[in-house]
């Protein structure tokens, strides 16, 4: 006769038991609660830029056998690109450590923990 | 410590949080224009009534409207200089400078027609090679997947002209024992003004050497 195996279940109710509360008590190995400041590792952006500059700075460069006279213009606009990216890094990195409020939404880290260190979660 | 006077000083000042306070002055002074020429232009602007209400610094002592001052000259002299006797590498480029010019007037009365294209100012020969030899790109190794790839970035201006002096003096002291660095510093000065020699050949290798890698510029990092 075929045995259910619900039978078994119940006959070896150790097997696959939850276990007892109070033989194995829950350690909170880590605070079950969000910290009160968030990392700035999302917000490093990458650093490439005038990547379509430099390819025809490249295509350029080797029609004429890397010689640069040929090549004002492409030159030009590729340092005028990089220019452009590096003052306004510059720029943004002058906000960020000034670190201002704004309300809205797009907030970068540092003023995210300013609002947590002003209104932190409760203890 | 100074952090704190820092900010009692100027509160939320931009300036305090780019500086490390090595300077004999606070930070928020603002650099001399010694220029007669660009004070004369700001005079024009509203700026100069901006700048005449800021504390300034004093112009630094090699800094002068004199027709021998060159920004760049002074910049090779420094480049030059070794353990701190800036005389003497002050001494080693006018030897050089006199170099280039016996040169370059030979050259004009061997070569009378061209006499109006050749350039005997050796100042001017020395802006010419250097600008000559200044690269648009470098090369950086970033790691990628336990891999180095050698990735092109491009180069600030400031990073640019530095490389092209440092590779013009490199070549100048790269020499036999019995030549004299003003003689071969002159002869490098030269070659790279006429866009010839080896430091030119150096930055057209490294364009060369970044124009090869050109696949992995989006790897750029940090």
């Amino acid at each position: 006769m075929r045995v259910p195996t619900a039978v078994f279940a119940y006959k070896n109710r150790d097997a696959r038991a939850p276990q007892k509360e109070h033989t194995v008590p829950f350690q909170e190995i880590l605070p079950l609660r969000l910290k009160n400041r968030v990392s700035g590792k999302a917000d490093s952006s990458s650093d490439v830029a005038c990547l379509q500059e430099m390819g025809v700075l490249f295509a350029c460069l080797k029609d004429n056998e890397f010689v640069e006279k040929y090549c004002n213009k492409e030159i030009q606009q590729f340092q005028k690109c990089y220019k452009f990216y590096a003052d306004s890094k510059f720029e943004a990195k002058k906000t960020v450590n000034q670190g201002i409020i704004t309300p809205g939404k797009n907030l970068n880290y540092k003023q995210l923990n300013k609002y947590m260190r002003r209104f932190p979660n409760p203890q | 410590m100074l952090r704190s006077l820092c900010s009692r000083l100027v509160p939320h000042s931009l300036v305090c949080a780019f500086t490390r306070g090595m300077s004999a002055y606070p930070p928020h002074y603002i650099e001399a224009i010694f220029s007669k020429k660009k004070q004369l232009n700001l005079k024009e602007t509203d700026e100069y009534i901006k700048l005449s209400h800021m504390p300034i610094k004093a112009a630094k002592n090699d800094e002068s409207e004199s027709i021998f001052y060159n920004e760049l000259v002074n910049k090779m002299v420094n480049y030059i200089t070794k353990g701190g006797n800036k005389k003497l590498a002050r001494e080693l480029l006018t030897k050089s400078f006199e170099c280039m010019k016996r040169v370059q007037i030979e050259r004009m009365n061997l070569n009378p027609d061209a006499k109006d294209t050749i350039i005997a100012d050796p100042e001017q020969l020395l802006i010419k090679a250097i600008e000559n030899s200044r690269p648009l790109l470098q090369l950086t190794a970033i790691k990628r997947g336990g891999v180095k790839y050698q990735v092109p970035i491009p180069v600030t201006e400031k990073r640019s002209y530095f490389l092209a002096m440092k590779w013009i003096l490199e070549a100048a002291r790269e020499k036999e024992r019995k030549v004299h660095l003003p003689e071969k510093l002159a002869w490098e000065v030269l070659d790279a003004a006429y866009n010839q020699g080896r430091v030119v050949k150096k930055k057209n290798d490294l364009h060369r050497q970044c124009e090869a890698n050109r696949a992995y510029a989006h790897y750029r990092w940090s």
